[in-house]
């Protein structure tokens, strides 16, 4: 303690001997390691908190180095969460960083993991990571300091369950989407043809052979009532794309013959898309009545400049087309005066032909990744400079062709990339509020004992009694606050004390409990039943279950201690009630249709760390989630497959709030729905809504497509061909209302074409990578 | 890599668009999303002196640093000690003990940004002021983070008023600062008002050509694309002549109404809401009913908004006009009360800004309209240089673009000289505790620890080896120290105003409880609060926090930031 004993002085002499000691014990998770995450680390560190777990999955890129300030040049490229450690780490070396290069959603990251921790705080940048360690944390009961900043403006959330709102107690603002029709043939602003280079171009050329998930989305576009003719020609453009993409694939930049030169893939790819594609579209003469058609481009003349682009267009098109048939303006630089206003070379909108070589050049390196490499795809990346130029030019092309304004490669790296400004300065104000708010998480339970050194183990597998700050009953929240940083100079910042839980809430209103089992040997019998504590019964009744049963009460048995009859006869005494079992988005037993049940977990695809929901279809009972677990090492091979948790979960009466929307029967409960229409990955800013209306609003017309449209509800399948990779094989959908329940999972409802407009507004989702 | 490439190479260099852009540009990308390269420009020419090596100044000084700031000096004569290493990253752990605070702290900053310039400099600071004055004014910005008083109050006199002060007190959880200058002027408020479309005032050819359109008789497409802006002058038009004259307007044997004059009851409105659905031919024109959605900017008058029209008071009134800004302040001034260019409404006008938002329309249609916009805005763009050149000052055109452009948006705040709000006149705080309680009593236990340093009744913090030397709490306990502090803020009101039961406990006994202890998570907050007012200033964009607006003399802001970091909150004084 000689030279160490002035070290923590300051931080002693505040926070009292007490809670100072309380830091070294409690075992922190930092969430991501970025521009809050570096931040957070240092001031972790010199607060006194000693165990520290720090999680990222990126690497380092020079754009983080304006404010991720434990990086250097040197460490581009090189893993975040190592990296980071080892800076903060040499700071005090009594203080032990493990670093993890790893996804948080990996289902080695599960519920024991999360419990061996007293606080988490997230540092992340998207919602799709914050919901999930939001579940997480409330599955654990491990309170949750939640983050965010973009630009000047930041946000902090102390989340606790039971106590405080949870992170998706209130819905988050769904990313832009935009209709098929209107990214495919439409497009009437620049963003359209972004998505469109970014999500639709890039895989069709440089993806991966997509004919089956292009083809369901096109067919469950035609199922929702779209333009016949126009899907059709959809489908066809898709096919046609198997030359390009050939061509692409056995490129060769060094052949000067002539048959070579004709397979220019470049060349190839820009006269199927900018001339033959178009030239389709405008044969399909009723979509252009009451819209300006495009114009198909001609590659030899933007080559040699003779290209003339005249015609009526939409909004500042034709001043546009001008501007960009001519040179680019800001080329005259060198006789005009504007020498203070300093222009980056990124931020100037590029002309026609230039957008034209622009599409060559980056064609070609990409076509040269593939064809020489072991890449057999690629992606779009915004800092991938190679897919960024496609993008640009790619949409500035399309944009030509329908009169749209074009974008510079600057603000297209921005659109394209979700792109949110950062600075040390908010991400410094942040990280010191959530260590303040972590500090009085700590303070709030002072009989709480640190974090547990080992995981939990069976006995203590109800998330409540698990020890973390959070369990103490008697904890006083009073001191956490919400925080914001907002742009207003006379409040910098607002601060508000935390809001119950939301009564109606999806994730922190459910029951959560632990099944510890050997998912080849256990059936969702027994742990549905198990679980409700319906097994007695169902022993006698069910055949298949015989096997297990024995061992089942011996294992009930074994980990009874006498105190938790009560508990487990309030299950028992409740009526069995119709029930519903979802994994995730997918439906596993329904009142009419339960022959799942007798499956294993294992050939129904549950695995570790997986939440089995039992939904009770009265909604008298909040939902019990079930987290499925390792069985412990030491348990014995001969011994039940499976521990029921005990005391069993205490199933818990819903508060009876009248919905605000009215559920609809035989769907699931308006919670689960409302929770589950919330697209599920954020970066994905683009969704593609499929619409039953051609275009955006703006046209439409007197002739009742309109109308009609209006009052059906559309059904927009979001991201339709990534469930249908993800629903299992071994799935039965024989279920009569079954198809239809997986159809509204995971669809967006729209009410009309009136909130397509609303949909592309511009959503603020905070965030800081 | 090379990173220190100086930003107009980055910049202006106009070359083929691929390949990767440069270094820098990448390095800085997410941060010239907000400032531009103008900001990046001014932040990397500012020279900037931070008083000492601590834990919340190493804070402040990352914030810079990471960002691009030109060039920083760090002052401090002390060598570290263990409490230093234990709080302070940017010092080399135990390794730095014994060794210049300022130049380890350089050291850890450097690592960061190779193209930022930074020195330690361990003279003391009180030697300095005596023999090196003329330095200490070279900087655009000096922060000073728990210096003593006395030093403090001989800095902040010398560097008054054209050198930006940043004072930084803190005493665990609590802590001020304040920001001193004589004015600052932001012209890229990035307000988000945009500029008036003078639907209300239409300039003489909009109205004109608003009044040409036969509306009946065109052709139904381009009806349909006619932008709103001309939708809502026409309407307002024909409601003025109607209501003047009583007639028909579609007869149109009126003339051209007196041009005042907007419905104003709520009544009115619906019926003007009506008159604009009334005008559409087929019953889904979407410019009509854009044009119905934006009817409101019929009678939101187009006024000169009144922090400019202050701003005008004051530089109307200081006599000297000889600075690039007050010149252009004084231009736009005349305009407003004198603008030829728009005969039918010569005053209570800005010059009109060429831009338009995007509107339903066909090209043809908004280009027309643009070109009415930008011809107008041409020529008064030239009134206003006619008016600017009597100020005979040479301004070249960018400067006046990028004037206009924010003309309705422009900010000029007054701050106050440091020895006016240390602590602050008695009756002024007297009135603050009543209205701001719990900031006010933070603000003064933060001044009467200062104070009590001064008197020496508390160790001087220059004489103590580190912010929270035992030595103090040695001499002095909670309960006495508690006291002392009481007695002075008492000083600092006048007689017979009690300080808050409830306020005062708290904040006295927090600081009385660690006086000067430089606690990390306040450091880091600190850090960022402070470096981004500091960018505030340097880049001259974006509205400082502390913001008293320069207009109201009379205004009662001290502009002091608060920060309470036990509940949680700021607030300004």
């Amino acid at each position: 303690m000689s030279t160490a004993a002035g070290r923590t002085k300051h931080a002693e002499a505040i926070l009292g001997p007490e809670l100072h000691t309380r830091l070294s014990l409690t075992k922190v998770l930092v969430v991501g390691a970025g521009g809050i995450g570096c931040e957070l680390l240092k001031t972790l560190v010199l607060t006194g908190f000693t165990q520290i777990t720090l999680l990222d999955l990126d690497t380092i890129d020079l754009s983080n180095l304006n404010r991720q300030f434990l990086f250097r040049t040197k460490d581009v490229k090189k893993p975040k969460s190592i990296t980071a450690a080892r800076a903060a780490s040499s700071f005090n070396p009594n203080v032990k960083i493990d670093p993890i290069f790893g996804n948080i959603k990996d289902e080695e990251y599960d519920i024991d993991w999360f419990k061996g921790f007293g606080v988490v705080l997230n540092a992340l940048d998207n919602l799709d990571a914050r919901r999930h360690v939001n579940r997480m944390c409330m599955a654990a009961g491990v309170p949750l300091v939640e983050s965010g900043t973009a630009g000047y403006l930041g946000q902090v959330q102390p989340l606790v369950k039971d106590a405080t709102e949870c992170f998706d107690c209130i819905p988050k603002p769904t990313p832009k989407s935009f209709p098929v029709c209107t990214i495919r043939s439409t497009p009437s602003q620049p963003i359209h043809c972004i998505v469109w280079s970014k999500s639709y171009l890039m895989g069709q050329l440089f993806g991966r052979d997509e004919d089956a998930g292009e083809t369901s989305e096109l067919d469950e576009a035609e199922n929702n009532g779209e333009n016949v003719e126009e899907i059709a020609n959809l489908r066809k453009e898709a096919q046609s794309f198997s030359r390009v993409r050939a061509a692409i694939r056995s490129y060769s930049p060094n052949s000067t013959s002539t048959a070579d030169q004709n397979n220019d893939p470049a060349k190839l790819a820009f006269q199927k898309i900018f001339s033959a594609d178009i030239q389709n579209l405008l044969n399909m003469g009723d979509m252009w009545k009451h819209r300006e058609p495009p114009v198909p481009l001609d590659y030899d003349q933007i080559i040699s400049g003779t290209s003339i682009l005249d015609r009526q267009g939409s909004s500042k098109a034709k001043e546009e087309r001008n501007r960009i048939n001519g040179a680019s303006s800001l080329n005259g630089t060198g006789n005009k005066k504007t020498a203070e206003k300093v222009v980056m070379k990124d931020q100037r909108k590029l002309t026609l032909k230039e957008n034209l070589m622009l599409f060559n050049t980056s064609v070609q390196s990409l076509s040269m990744r593939l064809s020489t490499s072991q890449v057999q795809t690629i992606e779009f990346d915004k800092d991938d400079e190679d897919t960024l130029d496609f993008v640009t030019a790619a949409s500035n092309l399309r944009s030509a062709a329908y009169g749209i304004e074009g974008k510079s490669k600057w603000e297209v790296k921005e659109m394209a990339g979700n792109i949110i400004p950062a600075i040390a300065t908010t991400n410094a104000i942040i990280a010191g509020l959530i260590v303040l708010q972590a500090l009085n998480l700590l303070r709030a339970s002072p009989s709480a004992r640190p974090s547990p050194s080992e995981p939990v183990n069976a006995a203590t597998a109800t998330p409540s009694s698990s020890s973390t700050v959070a369990s103490s009953a008697s904890a006083d929240y009073s001191l956490l606050r919400n925080v914001h940083i907002q742009l207003k100079p006379s409040v910098p910042l607002s601060s508000v004390t935390c809001s119950s839980p939301n009564p109606n809430c999806g994730v922190c209103r459910d029951v959560y409990t632990l099944v510890r089992c050997d998912r080849t040997q256990t059936t969702l019998r027994d742990v549905v039943q198990g679980v409700l504590g319906w097994t007695s019964r169902q022993s006698q009744n069910r055949e298949g279950a015989n096997e297990n049963g024995q061992s089942q009460n011996g294992n009930r048995n074994e980990n009874e201690n006498g105190s938790n009859d009560d508990d487990d006869k309030v299950n028992e005494g409740s009526e069995r009630k119709e029930i519903s079992v979802y994994e995730d988005k997918r439906i596993l037993v329904d009142p009419d249709w339960d022959d799942n049940l007798d499956r294993t977990l294992d050939s129904l695809n549950v695995g570790r760390g997986k939440f089995i929901s039992i939904v009770d279809e009265e909604g008298d009972w909040e939902t019990v989630q079930v987290v499925i677990g390792e069985l412990p090492a030491s348990h014995p091979s001969t011994a039940s497959p499976y521990i029921l948790p005990c005391p069993l979960p205490k199933l818990v009466k819903r508060k009876k709030i009248k919905p605000l929307v009215p559920s609809v029967p035989s769907t699931p409960p308006p919670r689960l729905s409302l929770k589950r229409s919330l697209p599920t990955d954020a970066d994905d800013g683009d969704v593609m809504i499929i619409d039953g209306h051609n275009g955006n609003g703006r046209t439409r017309d007197g002739d009742g497509e309109g109308q009609r449209a209006l009052k059906k509800p559309r059904l927009g399948a979001y991201d339709s061909q990534r469930d249908a990779k993800t629903t299992t094989p071994t799935m039965d959908l024989t279920s009569p209302n079954k198809r239809k329940r997986l159809e509204e999972d995971g669809l967006v409802l729209m009410d009309g074409p009136g909130e397509v407009d609303e949909f592309e507004e511009d959503v603020i989702v905070i965030d800081d990578d | 890599m090379n990173d220190s490439q100086p930003i107009e190479t980055a910049t202006t260099s106009i070359q083929m668009p691929s390949g990767a852009p440069d270094a820098k540009t990448r390095r800085y990308d997410r941060q010239l999303r907000l400032w531009a390269a103008s900001g990046q420009a001014a932040l990397e020419s500012a020279r900037i002196l931070v008083i000492p090596a601590t834990a919340t100044t190493t804070s402040i000084l990352k914030n810079l640093v990471l960002p691009g700031l030109g060039h920083f000096t760090l002052m401090d004569d002390k060598v570290v000690n263990g409490a230093d290493a234990g709080n302070n990253f940017f010092l080399d752990g135990f390794k730095s003990i014994g060794k210049f605070r300022a130049q380890e702290a350089v050291n850890g900053l450097m690592e960061m940004n190779d193209g930022v310039e930074g020195v330690a400099d361990v003279r003391n600071i009180q030697e300095v002021l005596e023999t090196d004055k003329g330095w200490l004014k070279t900087f655009d910005v000096v922060v000073a983070h728990n210096v003593d008083s006395v030093i403090l109050d001989d800095l902040a006199a010398l560097l008054w008023p054209d050198t930006y002060l940043v004072v930084v007190n803190s005493a665990g959880f609590l802590a001020d600062f304040s920001i001193h200058y004589r004015e600052h002027q932001v012209i890229e408020s990035h307000a988000e008002t945009s500029p008036s479309l003078r639907i209300d005032q239409a300039f003489p050819a909009l109205l004109q050509y608003a009044m040409s359109l036969p509306l009946d008789t065109m052709d139904i497409t381009d009806h349909a694309h006619i932008p709103y802006p001309v939708i809502l002058v026409r309407a307002l038009e024909e409601w003025r002549r109607e209501r003047e004259q009583g007639a028909s307007i579609r007869l149109l044997l009126s003339g051209p109404s007196s041009g005042r004059g907007v419905p104003r009851t709520t009544a009115e409105r619906k019926a003007f809401k009506e008159r604009i659905r009334a005008m559409m031919r087929k019953f889904d024109e979407e410019n009509f009913e854009e044009a119905e959605a934006q009817a409101f900017k019929c009678w939101t008058p187009t006024v000169i908004p009144s922090e400019v029209r202050e701003l005008f008071n004051l530089h109307l009134s200081s006599t000297s006009s000889s600075t690039t800004f007050s010149s252009l302040v004084s231009a736009l001034s005349q305009f407003s009360q004198n603008n030829p260019a728009s005969p039918q409404y010569t005053s209570g006008l800005l010059p009109l800004t060429p831009s338009l938002p995007d509107m339903k329309s066909s090209t043809e249609e908004y280009v027309k309209l643009q070109k009415l916009f930008r011809a107008q805005s041409d020529k008064e763009k030239q009134v206003f240089k006619e008016y600017l050149s009597r100020a005979q000052v040479d301004v070249n055109d960018a400067t006046i673009d990028q004037f206009l452009k924010n003309s309705h948006a422009l900010k000029v705040l007054k701050g106050r000289e440091w020895k006016e709000i240390n602590p602050g006149a008695k009756e002024l705080l007297a009135g603050k505790l009543s209205t701001h309680t719990k900031e006010t009593a933070t603000h003064l236990a933060l001044a009467a620890i200062r104070k009590l340093r001064a008197k020496s009744v508390i160790p001087s913090l220059e004489h103590v080896s580190s912010p929270n030397d035992t030595a103090m709490t040695d001499i002095l306990d909670k309960d006495k120290l508690k006291d002392l502090l009481t007695a002075e803020a008492k000083s600092f009101l006048p007689p017979g105003v009690e300080l808050p039961e409830a306020e005062w406990p708290v904040a006295s006994g927090e600081v009385a409880r660690a006086p000067s202890a430089d606690l990390p998570t306040t450091a880091a907050f600190l850090g960022g609060l402070v470096a981004q007012e500091v960018i505030k200033m340097i880049t001259k964009q974006y509205i400082p926090i502390s913001a008293g607006n320069a207009a109201s003399a009379a205004n009662d802001q001290l502009g002091i930031c608060v920060v309470d970091l036990v509940e949680t909150w700021t607030g300004i004084l």
